[in-house]
């Protein structure tokens, strides 16, 4: 299962703006984030509260709508999904 | 012909926006600019998740235009790496009366801060950092 990753502002900085990501059967979004941790202490550090929770200034969106961080964590990605990882907006 | 809603790396020409918001039917032309403040910095970089940006400007646009009644309705924010004083985003309302016009251009306003997927880092001597959102 293939599923694109986009990264914003410092999540970019620490994952790169896009990349794609393979895993090996069913994997849910936490599973994604988990794995993005343990390959990167910057990101786990910039995303993850102690016991592993994710912190209020993660959002996500999967196929460009924006999902429920505890709710949704563990929601199964499909094949071809995108899941875009950012902080609290800030424009204007 | 300009887009009514825009994300560019170019320099915002408000005039421009200003000239293009006129029309007989308008009565006021109310515009916003959003500058970089020197708060010890020494540039500011912008970011934008642009095609999700981008949409999202038009909806709240569309918005403004339907509940103020406005004439014509043009936003612009910048993104790449911008010097103290130069403008990040520039919004221009134009409606029948004052009252729309401003309301319509801080509605959009509000709403781009809110909804709009755009983050600004500021630079300075001693670093980077990210300006937390509202």
């Amino acid at each position: 299962m293939r599923v694109k990753v986009l990264a914003f502002a410092g999540f970019r900085e620490i994952l790169g703006r896009e990349r794609e990501v393979e895993m090996q059967g069913d994997a849910s979004i936490r599973e994604l984030l988990e794995m993005f941790a343990s390959c990167s202490p910057r990101f786990r550090e910039a995303a993850s509260e102690p016991f592993c929770a994710l912190r209020d200034h993660v959002l996500l969106m999967v196929n460009r709508k924006r999902i429920d961080a505890e709710k949704d964590l563990y929601r199964i990605l499909a094949d071809g999904d995108e899941l875009a990882i950012f902080p609290p907006l800030a424009g204007g | 012909m300009a887009p009514a809603v825009e994300i560019t790396e170019e320099e915002i020409s408000l005039e421009q926006m200003m000239q293009r918001a006129r029309s007989s039917q308008a009565g006021a032309v109310v515009s916003f600019l959003g500058t970089v403040r020197n708060d010890g910095i020494e540039w500011m970089e912008v970011e934008a998740f642009r095609d999700l940006a981008l949409s999202e400007l038009e909806a709240i646009r569309q918005e403004a235009m339907s509940r103020f009644s406005l004439q014509a309705a043009e936003v612009a924010h910048r993104t790449g790496n911008l010097a103290v004083g130069e403008a990040i985003v520039a919004i221009v309302c134009s409606a029948a009366h004052r009252e729309d016009a401003f309301s319509g251009c801080r509605y959009i306003l509000e709403q781009l801060k809110s909804r709009a997927p755009l983050w600004k880092k500021e630079i300075s001597a001693e670093g980077g950092r990210w300006v937390e959102g509202e």
